[in-house]
C-alpha cells in the first residue's frame, strides 16, 4: 500500500513547524542551527514527496524535484559550514553561544 | 566669460584660503577675491557678462550666466557688502580665520551663481549649494545652541527646496520647452494652463517664501542669527543669502504669470502681515541680533508685497529694496559685532549712553539705522517707496497695512538708537578704530549712493521686470476664479 | 541746463548745497576746532544761502513765472520719471528768505547760547543739516523730493530735540516727536500713491495742473486732500498729532525758535499752499483743514493759559498760531496764511530767543512762577519781548495785527468753505485771538514785570545777555514791527504780498461785502486783542494774579496744563494697543509658531525612533518577523487562489 502524498506533506509541515519553533525559542546557537537544518530537511521531504507524486504525470517533473533536493542539501551543508565557522569565532571572543547576546548590529 | 569668472574666482580663492598655510596671506587673499569679483562685475555691465554653453544635453540644461541684468546688480552689491565683511571677519575671528574667510568666499561664489544663472537647473544647483557655507559658518563658529539652529535651518531650507525641485522638474517637461534656459522656458511656460501654472508656482513660492522669509516660514531666521558668530560677519552672509525675493522676481513670476496672479492675494496678505509682524515683535526683544533679525523680516515683508503686486513699479522697487537692505541690514549686523566687541554682550541692557564716548560710532550707526527704516535720501527709501506704490495699485489695503509697518519700524529705529547710544552711560567705550572706519566706509558710501542716485539700478530692474508682464488673454477668466478661491482661503487661513 | 544756470533766480538751488556743505564741514571736523569756529562756519554757510535766496527773490520781482530746473534722474520707473529738480517761484522764495534769514539770526544767537557746550560742533552741524533739508523741502518740484526734505527735517528735529541726550526725558521727547511725525509721514506716502494712481505723475506742477480737470469736489481729490492733511497735521502739530510739540521744548531754545516756530512746523502750511490748486477743487478737504486749524487754535490757546514753563507757553502758542494758518489755507486764503507764516517767524522767533535769553541769564530756570521783574534788569531782552508780545496779540500797526486780520477777513469772506460754517470758524478764531492776547500778556507780565520772585542766588547774577544774543533780538523786533506793511488789508490798501504770491497760489474767489463790514471785522479783531490785554492787565497787574492762581490750581487748570488729556488718551489708546499687540504677537511667534513647528519635528523624530526599535539587533526578533511575513505572504497567495 502506497503512503499518500498528503501524509508526507503533513509530516514535512510538522517538521517545519518544529524547526521554526526551535529557531524562535532556543537560545543556544548550535540548537538554532539544528532547527534550521530541520526546517531545510522538512522542505526536502516535501520536495521528494511531490516529486514522486508528479512523476506519474510527467517524468521531468519528478526528476527536477529530486534535483532540487540535492541542491538544497548542498546549500544546507555550505551554510552550516560557514555558520559554524562564524559561531566558533564568536565563541572564541565571548565564551557563549547565546543568540540574545549577539545584538551588536542595531540602531 | 567674465560671468563665469565671477562664480569661479571666489570659489578658487576659497579653496586656496582653505589650503593656505601662512596666516599673513589670508586677509589679502580674501580681499583680493572679493575685490576681483566686484571689479569683474563692474566690467560685465557692458555686455561681456554673458555665457551660454550646453551642459546636460539630454535634460536640456545649459550653463547660462548673465551679469548684465537685475542679477548682475545684486551680485555686485553682494560683493561690495562682502568687502567690509571680509575685512572685519579677518580681524575678529579668532579660531581658524582662514576657513571662515574661505566659507565667506564660497558664499560669494554661490550667490554669484544664484544671481547670474539663466538656466533653471543651474539656478537650483547654486541655490542648494549656497546653503552649505551658511551651515558651515554656523556649525564651526556658532554659539552654544547652534545645533538646534542648524537643524531648524536645514529642515526649513530642505523642505522648501524639495517643493522647488518638484516644480523645476515639472515645469520643463510639462511646458514642452526646448530646454531649461530662461528664454526657452519663457517661450513655453506662460502658455501652460492656469491651474498647472498655479501648482508649479506654489512649489516655487513655497521655497522662496522660506528663503525670503515671510510668515509663517520665518522661524529659522531668528535662531540662525542669534547663534551665529559674535563678529556679525556670518550674519552678513546670511543676510545676503535671503534671495527668495530674487527667485520670485527673476524666475517664478515671469515664467508663470497666471500662477502668480492666482496666488498674488495670498502673497500680498502674507507679505503685509509679515511687515507689521516683524516690526512689532522686534520691539519686544532685548537681544540685539534677534531685534535685527525681526527687523529684516519686516523689510522682507515689504519686498514680498512689492513683488506680489505684479505691478511694474512694485517689482522694480522690491528688487531695489532687496539690494538696499543687503547693505543696511548687513551694515547693522557688522555694527552689532562692533558693539559686542566693546561690551561682550548682545543684550540691550549692557548698552546705553555710548554716544558720549563714541560719537563717531553713534553717528555712523545712526545713518545706517535710519537708512534701514526708510528715511529718504538713504538706501532703503527708493525701493520701499516704489514697492509700496506698486502694492497700492494692486491692493490698497495691503499697502495701508505695510505703511503701518513703516511707522512701527520708525518707532523701532529710534527706540533702538536710544537704548544703545543715548542716556547716561556707564564706563566709556572706545570710539571707532581705523579698522572700523574702513568697514564703515563702503557701507556708508553704498547707503548714500543707493539713496541719492538709484536711477541706473532702477532702470536695469525695470527692464527685466517689464520683460514678462501680462497674463495671456485666454487665461484671464480662469485665473480670476482661482484668484477668488485662493483669496477666500487666504482670508480664512490668515485669520 | 547751462543756460538755466545763468539765470540768477536759478541760483537759489545752491542754497541747500551751501547748508549741506556747512553741515559736512562742521560735522566731520568741527570737534577739533576751537570755539566759536564751528558756529561761525555754520553761520557763514547760512549767510551764503541767504544771499542767493535774496538774489533769487529780487530776480523774481516783476516776473510772472518762476524757474524750474531738473538736476538728475531719481526714480525713472513705471512712467513716473521722478527726477531731482527744483522750482523757484514766489512761494518758494518767500520761504527761502524766512528759512535762511531767520535761520542766520538764530545761528548767530546760538554762538553764545551754546558756548562751552560739549556738543557745540554737533549742534551747528545738525542745525545746518536741518536748514538744508528745509530748503530742499520748499524747493522740491516733486512729491518725492519734497518727502526727502520732509523726513529730513523730521530726523534733524529728532536729533536736536534730544540734543542733550544724556537726560532720558530729552531723548524721550525726541523719540515722541519722530514717531508722531512718522504717522503723518505714512499719510504723506499714501497720499503720494493716490496722486500717482490718479494723475500718473508725482511732479507737483503736473498734478496741480491736472486737478483742474477733475470735477469740483471729486471724491479722489478730497481723499488726497485729507491724507495730505494727516501729513501736515503731523508735521505742523495740529490736532490730533500735536502732542509732540510741547515736549519738544526739551531741546535747546534756539532750536525751538528755528524749528518749532519759524520753519519746520510751517512745512504743513507750505504743503497745503503748494497744493492749493488741488485743495481749491476739493472743498470738503479744505473745510477739514480749516476746522482742524480752528479747533487746534482754540484748544491750544486754552492749554497755553495754564502752562507754567516759559517755553511751553510759547509752544502751545505756536500750535495755536499754526491753527490760524491752517484755518486760512483751509478757507482758501492762501496768501494770508503765508503772510502769517512770515510774520509769525519774526515775532515767535523773537519770543523764543527772548525766552532763551532769560533762561540763559537765570542759568536754566524755566518756571515763570520763579521769574518776574526781569524787564528792569534786562532792558534789551525785555523791550524786544514786549514788541513780540504786542505783535502776536494783534495790536494794530504791528505785523501780527495785519497778518491776523488778513486771516480773519479771509475766513469770513471765504467762498470755499462757505457751506462748511465759515462764520463759525471766524468766531472760534476771534475768541482765540482774544485768548492769545490774554495769555501772552500773562507770559510777558510773569517774566518781565511786577515784583521779582527769583531765587536769592539767581537774582544776584542776572544781567543782560551778550551782544551776539541781543542783536538778533533787536533785528527780529524791528521786523516784527514793520513787516506788516507788506500786507495791508486788501479791501482798502495795496496788498503787496498778495500780488507777489499770486503766481504760485490758486486763486479762489472771495466774497466782497461792503466796506463797512470789512472795517467792522478789523475792529472786531482789535477789540478782541484789547479785551485780552485788558483782562490780562486786570488779573495780573491789578489783582497780582490771585484769581488766576485759584483757577489754575483747580481741576480745569490741571486738565489744561496736561494738554487737555491728549497725552493720556494716546498712552491709554494707541500706545497700549500697540504694545499689547506686539506682546501678543511675540508670544504667538514663540509658542505657537516656533514650538508648533518644533513639535512637528519631534513627532517626526519620535516616529523615526519608533520604527528604529525594530532594528534591535535581536536575532530572534528578526526570525520571528521573517516568519510572520512569510506566513502572511502564504495566506495572501492562498487567498488569491494560488496565483502569485
Amino acid at each position: 500500500m502506497t503512503v499518500p502524498t498528503e501524509a508526507y506533506v503533513a509530516l514535512s509541515a510538522a517538521l517545519f513547524a518544529i524547526g521554526a519553533m526551535g529557531v524562535l525559542i532556543r537560545r543556544s546557537a548550535i540548537l538554532v542551527f539544528l532547527s534550521v537544518e530541520l526546517m531545510l530537511n522538512a522542505g526536502n521531504l516535501a520536495l521528494v514527496a511531490y516529486a514522486r507524486h508528479w512523476a506519474g504525470f510527467d517524468a521531468l517533473a519528478g526528476l527536477s524535484g529530486q534535483t532540487v533536493v540535492f541542491i538544497v542539501l548542498a546549500v544546507a551543508a555550505a551554510e552550516v559550514a560557514v555558520g559554524l565557522g562564524i559561531l566558533v569565532a564568536i565563541f572564541r571572543d565571548r565564551s557563549s553561544t547565546d543568540v540574545d547576546a549577539l545584538s551588536g548590529v542595531r540602531l | 566669460m567674465i560671468a563665469a569668472l565671477m562664480v569661479l574666482l571666489p570659489l578658487a580663492v576659497a579653496v586656496a584660503l582653505a589650503l593656505a598655510p601662512k596666516p599673513a596671506v589670508h586677509r589679502p587673499l580674501a580681499m583680493f577675491g572679493v575685490v576681483a569679483t566686484l571689479v569683474l562685475g563692474l566690467l560685465a555691465v557692458d555686455g561681456g557678462g554673458r555665457l551660454e554653453v550646453p551642459w546636460i544635453a539630454s535634460l536640456g540644461t545649459w550653463i547660462a550666466l548673465d551679469a548684465t541684468g537685475a542679477g548682475g546688480v545684486l551680485a555686485r552689491v553682494a560683493a561690495a557688502v562682502l568687502l567690509p565683511t571680509v575685512l572685519w571677519a579677518g580681524a575678529r575671528v579668532e579660531s581658524r580665520p582662514h576657513l571662515f574667510l574661505a566659507w565667506l568666499l564660497a558664499t560669494l561664489a554661490g550667490l554669484s551663481g544664484i544671481f547670474l544663472a539663466r538656466d533653471l537647473v543651474l539656478f537650483y544647483v547654486f541655490w542648494e549649494l549656497t546653503l552649505l557655507p551658511g551651515l558651515a559658518l554656523l556649525a564651526g563658529w556658532g554659539l552654544t545652541h547652534r545645533r538646534a539652529a542648524m537643524v531648524k535651518y536645514l529642515l526649513y531650507a530642505v523642505a522648501g527646496s524639495f517643493a522647488m525641485l518638484i516644480a523645476v522638474l515639472a515645469v520643463g517637461p510639462l511646458s514642452g520647452a526646448a530646454g531649461y534656459r530662461f528664454d526657452q522656458l519663457l517661450a513655453a511656460a506662460p502658455l501652460l494652463d492656469p491651474l498647472t501654472q498655479t501648482w508649479i508656482f506654489a512649489g516655487f513660492a513655497f521655497a522662496f517664501a522660506v528663503k525670503l522669509p515671510i510668515f509663517p516660514l520665518h522661524a529659522w531666521l531668528v535662531d540662525v542669527h542669534e547663534q551665529n558668530h559674535a563678529s556679525g560677519a556670518a550674519d552678513v552672509a546670511g543676510t545676503l543669502y535671503k534671495v527668495g525675493g530674487f527667485g520670485l522676481f527673476a524666475w517664478a513670476i515671469p515664467l508663470l504669470p497666471a500662477g502668480a496672479t492666482a496666488l498674488a492675494p495670498l502673497g500680498l496678505a502674507l507679505g503685509a502681515f509679515t511687515a507689521v509682524y516683524g516690526a512689532l515683535i522686534a520691539t519686544r526683544h532685548a537681544h540685539l541680533k534677534r531685534i535685527l533679525a525681526y527687523a529684516s523680516l519686516s523689510h522682507m515683508g515689504v519686498v514680498a508685497v512689492g513683488l506680489f503686486s505684479l505691478h511694474l513699479a512694485g517689482k522694480t522697487g522690491s528688487m531695489a529694496l532687496l539690494a538696499a537692505q543687503m547693505v543696511t541690514t548687513g551694515g547693522l549686523f557688522l555694527v552689532s559685532g562692533m558693539l559686542h566687541d566693546r561690551r561682550g554682550s548682545f543684550e540691550l541692557d549692557a548698552f546705553g549712553g555710548l554716544a558720549r564716548s563714541a560719537p563717531a560710532l553713534a553717528a555712523a550707526t545712526l545713518v545706517v539705522l535710519f537708512a534701514s527704516i526708510g528715511v529718504p535720501g538713504l538706501a532703503n527709501f527708493p525701493g520701499e517707496f516704489l514697492a509700496l506704490l506698486g502694492a497700492y495699485q494692486a491692493a490698497p489695503a495691503a499697502a495701508v497695512l505695510a505703511l503701518l509697518a513703516v511707522v512701527a519700524a520708525g518707532a523701532l529705529g529710534v527706540n533702538l538708537y536710544q537704548r544703545l547710544f543715548q542716556g547716561e552711560g556707564r564706563e566709556r567705550v572706545r570710539d571707532v578704530t581705523p579698522l572700523e572706519v574702513a568697514v564703515f566706509a563702503p557701507i556708508l558710501a553704498l547707503t548714500l549712493w543707493l539713496g541719492v542716485a538709484p536711477a541706473a539700478n532702477l532702470t536695469t530692474f525695470e527692464r527685466e521686470a517689464a520683460a514678462a508682464q501680462t497674463v495671456t488673454a485666454e487665461a484671464a477668466p480662469v485665473v480670476a476664479e482661482i484668484a477668488a478661491a485662493v483669496g477666500v482661503l487666504a482670508a480664512g487661513g490668515v485669520r | 541746463m547751462t543756460g538755466a544756470w545763468s539765470d540768477p533766480v536759478a541760483w537759489a538751488a545752491l542754497a541747500p548745497l551751501f547748508a549741506l556743505a556747512g553741515a559736512l564741514l562742521v560735522g566731520l571736523f568741527g570737534r577739533r576746532w576751537p570755539e566759536p569756529l564751528p558756529g561761525v562756519v555754520a553761520s557763514l554757510a547760512i549767510a551764503a544761502a541767504f544771499v542767493v535766496a535774496a538774489v533769487a527773490s529780487v530776480g523774481l520781482l516783476g516776473r510772472d513765472a518762476g524757474v524750474a530746473l531738473t538736476l538728475w534722474p531719481f526714480l525713472p520707473v513705471a512712467g513716473l520719471d521722478v527726477s531731482v529738480g527744483v522750482v523757484v517761484d514766489p512761494l518758494a522764495a518767500t520761504f527761502l528768505l524766512i528759512i535762511t534769514g531767520v535761520g542766520l539770526l538764530i545761528h548767530v544767537y546760538s554762538i553764545d547760547y551754546m558756548r562751552d557746550d560739549d556738543g557745540n560742533a554737533r549742534y551747528f552741524a545738525l542745525l545746518n543739516l536741518f536748514v538744508a533739508s528745509m530748503l530742499v523741502l520748499v524747493l522740491a518740484d516733486s512729491l518725492v523730493l519734497l518727502f526727502v526734505g520732509w523726513e529730513g527735517v523730521g530726523v534733524c528735529s529728532y536729533l536736536l530735540i534730544g540734543f542733550w541726550y544724556r537726560q532720558r526725558a530729552n531723548a524721550d521727547a525726541g523719540r515722541k516727536a519722530f514717531i508722531v511725525n512718522r504717522i503723518g509721514d505714512a499719510g504723506f506716502l499714501l497720499a503720494s500713491f493716490l496722486v500717482a494712481a490718479t494723475f500718473g505723475t508725482l511732479t507737483i506742477a503736473d498734478a496741480n495742473a491736472q486737478a483742474g480737470s477733475f470735477a469740483f469736489g471729486a471724491g479722489v481729490l478730497t481723499a488726497i486732500g485729507l491724507l495730505f492733511l494727516l501729513a501736515a497735521a503731523g508735521k505742523s502739530a495740529q490736532l490730533p498729532l500735536h502732542v509732540w510739540l510741547p515736549d519738544a521744548m526739551a531741546g535747546p531754545t534756539p532750536v525751538s525758535a528755528l524749528i518749532h516756530a519759524a520753519t519746520m512746523v510751517t512745512a504743513g502750511v507750505y504743503l497745503v499752499a503748494r497744493l492749493s490748486p488741488l485743495y481749491a477743487q476739493a472743498p470738503a478737504a479744505s473745510a477739514a483743514v480749516a476746522w482742524v486749524g480752528a479747533l487746534t487754535a482754540l484748544i491750544a490757546a486754552v492749554a497755553a493759559l495754564a502752562q507754567t514753563d516759559i517755553k511751553r507757553i510759547l509752544a502751545y502758542s505756536t500750535v495755536s498760531q499754526l491753527g490760524f494758518m491752517f484755518a486760512a489755507v483751509g478757507a482758501g486764503a492762501y496768501a494770508a496764511a503765508v503772510f502769517h507764516v512770515f510774520t509769525h517767524a519774526f515775532f515767535k522767533g523773537l519770543l523764543f530767543l527772548a525766552a532763551g535769553s532769560v533762561i540763559h541769564a537765570l542759568h536754566g530756570e524755566q518756571d515763570v512762577r520763579r521769574m518776574g521783574g526781569l524787564g528792569r534788569r534786562m532792558r534789551l531782552t525785555g523791550s524786544s519781548a514786549l514788541v513780540g508780545t504786542l505783535a502776536i496779540a494783534g495790536v494794530p500797526l504791528l505785523s501780527g495785527f495785519f497778518s491776523k486780520e488778513a486771516i480773519l477777513g479771509g475766513v469770513w469772506n471765504s467762498t470755499l468753505v462757505e457751506d462748511y460754517g465759515s462764520r463759525l470758524l471766524f468766531a472760534l478764531l476771534l475768541v482765540t485771538a482774544g485768548l492769545t492776547a490774554f495769555y501772552m500778556f500773562r507770559w510777558y507780565h510773569r517774566v518781565f514785570c511786577g515784583e521779582s520772585r527769583l531765587a536769592r542766588d539767581v537774582a544776584a547774577k542776572v544781567h543782560e545777555s551778550p551782544g551776539t544774543m541781543t542783536a538778533p533780538l533787536v533785528v527780529l523786533a524791528a521786523l516784527a514791527a514793520v513787516a506788516g506793511y507788506l500786507g495791508l488789508p486788501a479791501f482798502a490798501f495795496p496788498n503787496w504780498i498778495k500780488s507777489w504770491l499770486a503766481p504760485s497760489l490758486a486763486s479762489v474767489g472771495a466774497l466782497h461785502p461792503p466796506l463797512w463790514v470789512e472795517w467792522l471785522l478789523v475792529a472786531a479783531s482789535v477789540v478782541a486783542a484789547a479785551a485780552g490785554l485788558a483782562a490780562g492787565w486786570w488779573i495780573y497787574e491789578r489783582g497780582r494774579g490771585a484769581l488766576a492762581e485759584r483757577v489754575g490750581g483747580g481741576v480745569m487748570g490741571r486738565f489744561a496744563r496736561d494738554g487737555l488729556g491728549f497725552d493720556a488718551a494716546y498712552r491709554a489708546g494707541a500706545v497700549s494697543t500697540a504694545e499689547g499687540l506686539a506682546a501678543g504677537l511675540a508670544v504667538a511667534d514663540r509658542d505657537l509658531l516656533d514650538r508648533g513647528i518644533a513639535a512637528g519635528v519631534t513627532t517626526a523624530s519620535w516616529l523615526g525612533r519608533a520604527v528604529a526599535a525594530w532594528q534591535s539587533g535581536f536575532v530572534r526578533l528578526y526570525a520571528l518577523a521573517t516568519l510572520i511575513g512569510l506566513t502572511a505572504l502564504a495566506v495572501v497567495v492562498a487567498a488569491l487562489g494560488g496565483r502569485a
